[in-house]
């Protein structure tokens, strides 16, 4: 594919300091990702895998401790403040909590129309105007406008916190857990809504989510992350077809399948996730793989590509069959 | 939590370093020249400036206060510039009257203020509660300049019941403290209140209603013992607010306690005295703020792992 | 506008504030309301022994110490502990809440050097503090009302801080940071106007707290000078004649204790109304 890549991650790691302590944590050690225009990334994970963080250091919201961001041909990383405040214009964000992240002194209006009167654009009926085809466009009436976040439901107000996103006709959006805070029935039409606006608006996604059931509803490639780091990524079809790693396996036989013939055994994780803390030593998923080795405590892994270059995998013992 | 104590007591030294410097530099940038002050109107100028190199007057800001730093750690909190005595002793002195007082009206606030506060939470929304609550705000917002005056005339002055001030007998004690227990009362039956209602509405209290305890003890015995940790927490905050609110009471009654040291030191620009009245005063509001957050997580167990 | 509803429906808040209403209004037209002139001396104003006279259909609620006519005072006094009340609150209310913003929305060692600072004057016996300072610097109303300020920025400073903390941790700040929003605009189109309502809230019980600052200053003699009246001098210039003439000494603290319990009822009821952390606790 000779399509330039539109976010490039090289490299980026985030420590952070346990206040009254010299330890630090590696939220996220050393990832590199790319996205091309009009995919559909998924970053999947447990709580704590660094997930969120690495979603947020895509959009410079944190700053990296190391590495650089690339996005649209801009280093995002190099950027002075007020530069990025103007790249923001070109990269959003949607949140995971609805009701958290909408102002609530504010009505829906000043909420959707707040990234026009950031970035100086159009006049004031322009900008008005945009709003009311903008709320129409994530399946709400006019007459939202006046309300107050708190009079909606959840499912609501997550397109609100969407219109407010897609208003600037940005090219990439990150969407960290954007549904996981709502009920299973809303949950599918708020990813059809996002998969709509995709085609329409031609967006790029970050698609952040602990639920794999829900990333293979709507992402192109998957990252799956354990511990700040990658441990394998794919297209969807891989990974969901011929999984590599024993952390992705067991995420996948942990999803529910309503097809018996689907059905595998269950892949079962003993234990929690380690403190990002005290990470084991050799591969960090060691404690818990059911087919850890003498080498997995020793040496570590690294990503490497496994049956095509679209496929990596950061396991010893992946040897890119069928492992079950 | 040892770590904590001892954490906390570090920074309430530095606090209390730092009242001093501020104290004296305060002191130091006034107008009012103490000098003059004691050498009398029709002193010459050479007399001043000697009274001024005599207590040091006359050298920097600096050098007087560090002069005045080694001296406290000594234990000397200076000399007074007018009674010619050791502040240390002259602080000491007064100390008992003030703490005579102080508990005294504590022992008040406690007895009203409980009382009044569970009064009102079982009461609550009724007319009880309400007269009580409208009495503890005029409690709150009442100077106790007027209270005391009030409390002279009615007691003292009508019903000759009790000496107009001064020191010495119970009787004596009676009238300032009962014009510092009603006004903090008032505070303390609105903490009292709210934190039984708090209790009430936990479900241990409902079990207890549930198992047939008699509504007394489940009020006296299940629901008190828990409602009363914010109060105690408060004495602590409240023996802070004491020291510094007592100048006016002790003046009005006579009483010679340090406020009264205070005020006199005050209007006669004795900076020593002004110095050392501060410090303790500090030294007891830092002691009561932090006894009341070494219970606060008593108070609120969310606290104690924090 | 519910806000406002609500509050009227509370007969304390609107009593609270009728009673704010007549004094201020007092204050306002003192030259049109008051009998006399506040300094003047009548030659019939005191008894044949010097004495002040007690209420008379002359003097309404009688004469002070030098048969000035009471009621005169005590509405000029009005003026006076009203200004100085307001000014003061209103010094501590802008500086508290300054500080208590920028030592929030900085965090970092500016923000704790900040709230060190603050811990200190919270050790500062306040009283002591003021009196002190009024002793010394020869009271004119500003000074008078500067130092009242002094002693209470600092509690609303430290309210101010920790709301500012806590709505900057919220989403929706980071929401705002997302799209690209100015430190500036994120602080007044997000933060500001959620901490309007604390900084009303105290605004409103802080100047019960400043007007009896003032009146104890004034009693003490280092407060307000006369022949300027105010309510806590007239108390102070009378106080010998309290047990002969107790009216002197006592209608004006009716009128202080009045007015302080006005505000503070009124500050209360727009604290159960404004702010939610404090909602459902009566």
């Amino acid at each position: 594919m000779s399509t330039q890549p539109l976010l490039t991650l090289k490299d980026i790691s985030k420590k952070f300091q346990i206040k009254g302590s010299k330890n630090s944590i590696r939220a996220v050690d050393g990832v590199s990702l790319s996205i091309n225009p009009g995919e559909t990334l998924g970053i999947v994970g447990e709580s704590g895998s660094g997930k969120s963080t690495l979603g947020r250091l895509a959009l410079r919201l944190i700053e990296p401790t190391t590495g650089e961001i690339e996005f649209d041909g801009k280093k995002i990383s190099a950027l002075g403040s007020t530069e990025l405040r103007h790249a923001r214009r070109e990269m959003q964000m949607i949140f995971q909590d609805p009701f958290a992240s909408l102002d609530p002194r504010m009505n829906v209006e000043s909420i959707i129309r707040e990234p026009l009167d950031i970035h100086n654009i159009g006049t004031k009926s322009e900008r008005s105007e945009l709003v009311r085809k903008t709320i129409t466009q994530v399946g709400m009436t006019e007459d939202a406008l006046t309300r107050f976040p708190h009079e909606f439901s959840g499912g609501q107000r997550q397109r609100i916190s969407i219109a407010r996103a897609i208003i600037t006709r940005p090219k990439l959006i990150v969407a960290d857990e954007p549904v996981s805070a709502l009920d299973a029935s809303i949950q599918s039409q708020i990813l059809n809504l996002l998969l709509e606006l995709r085609r329409e608006l031609n967006l790029t996604y970050v698609f952040i989510s602990h639920d794999l059931s829900v990333i293979e509803h709507i992402a192109d490639k998957v990252a799956v992350m354990y511990l700040g780091k990658i441990v394998e990524f794919a297209s969807v079809e891989e990974i969901f077809s011929n999984p590599q790693h024993p952390y992705t396996k067991a995420l996948i036989s942990a999803v529910p399948q309503i097809n018996p013939e689907h059905r595998t055994d269950r892949v079962v994780l003993t234990g929690d996730i380690p403190s990002p803390s005290s990470q084991p030593s050799g591969c960090h998923f060691h404690p818990r793989c059911p087919i850890a080795q003498q080498q997995c405590t020793d040496v570590e892994p690294v990503l490497r590509n496994i049956n095509s270059v679209t496929h990596q995998v950061s396991c010893h013992l992946a040897t890119g069959g069928d492992l079950r | 939590m040892k770590i904590y104590i001892l954490r906390r007591l570090i920074q309430s030294f530095f606090i209390l370093i730092g009242v001093t410097f501020i104290t004296f530099l305060l002191l130091y940038i006034l107008p009012a020249d103490p000098a003059r002050q004691i050498a009398g109107r029709s002193a010459t100028p050479e007399a001043v400036a000697n009274i001024r190199a005599q207590l040091g007057l006359d050298q920097p800001l600096f050098v007087q206060y560090w002069h005045y730093l080694i001296n406290l750690f000594q234990g000397d909190f200076g000399r007074s510039y007018l009674q010619k005595t050791d502040v240390a002793e002259l602080i000491q002195s007064r100390l008992t009257p003030t703490l005579i007082l102080m508990f005294s009206a504590i022992f008040i606030e406690l007895l009203f203020g409980l009382a009044a506060g569970i009064y009102s939470a079982t009461k609550r929304g009724k007319t009880g509660d309400k007269s009580i609550m409208v009495l503890s705000f005029i409690g709150v917002s009442s100077p106790q300049f007027i209270a005391a005056i009030l409390v002279l005339y009615i007691f003292a002055v009508k019903l000759h019941w009790f000496p107009i001030g001064g020191y010495g007998t119970f009787a004596h004690l009676v009238l300032p403290a009962l014009t510092l227990g009603i006004l903090g009362s008032g505070w303390y039956s609105r903490v009292m209140r709210s934190s039984m209602i708090d209790i009430l509405r936990q479900d241990y209290i409902r079990t207890a209603r549930a198992k047939g305890a008699r509504e007394n003890r489940v009020i006296f015995v299940h629901a008190f013992r828990n409602a009363v940790l914010p109060i105690v927490a408060m004495i602590g905050i409240d023996i802070g607010i004491f020291m510094s609110g007592i100048v006016v009471v002790e003046s009005v009654f006579g009483w010679p306690g340090i406020g009264q040291l205070a005020w006199q030191a005050i209007q006669r620009v004795d900076i020593p005295i002004i110095m050392g009245v501060t410090l303790v005063s500090a030294i007891a509001i830092v002691i009561g703020n932090l006894v009341a957050d070494l219970l606060a997580p008593f108070v609120d167990p969310r606290i104690k792992n924090s | 506008m519910s806000t406002l509803k609500r509050l009227i429906k509370r007969k304390i808040a609107l009593f609270s504030f009728i009673v704010i209403l007549l004094i201020v209004s007092a204050a306002i037209f003192a030259p049109l309301i008051a009998p006399y002139d506040p300094s003047k001396q009548f030659t019939e104003g005191l008894t044949l022994q010097g004495a002040p006279l007690p209420p008379s259909s002359q003097f309404p609620i009688g004469t002070d110490l030098l048969g000035r006519d009471l009621l005169s005072r005590l509405i000029y006094g009005a003026r006076t502990s009203l200004f100085i009340g307001l000014l003061a609150n209103g010094f501590a209310v802008v500086l508290g809440t300054f500080i208590g913003i920028v030592a929030g929305f900085l965090r970092g060692r500016t923000g704790s050097i900040i709230m060190r600072f603050t811990d200190l004057m919270m050790a500062f016996p306040a009283l002591l503090l003021a009196i002190t300072l009024a002793a010394i610097f020869s009271p004119s109303l500003f000074i008078v009302a500067l130092v009242i300020a002094m002693v209470n920025w600092v509690q609303i400073a430290r309210v101010i801080y920790t709301q500012t903390i806590s709505i900057s941790e919220k989403e929706f700040i980071e929401a705002a940071r997302s799209l690209g929003a100015t430190n500036s605009r994120i602080l007044r189109k997000h933060i500001l106007p959620h901490l309007a309502p604390i900084v009303m809230v105290w605004a409103t019980l802080g100047i019960s707290t400043t007007v009896l600052l003032e009146a104890t200053l004034s009693f003490l003699g280092i407060g307000v000078r006369p022949p300027t009246p105010s309510w806590g001098n007239i108390i102070f210039e009378n106080q010998t004649y309290f047990s002969s003439a107790p009216w002197l000494v006592f209608i004006p603290g009716f009128a202080i204790i009045l007015l302080a319990l006005a505000f503070n009822f009124l500050g209360d009821a727009l604290r159960d109304e404004l702010d939610p952390t404090q909602r459902g606790r009566r």
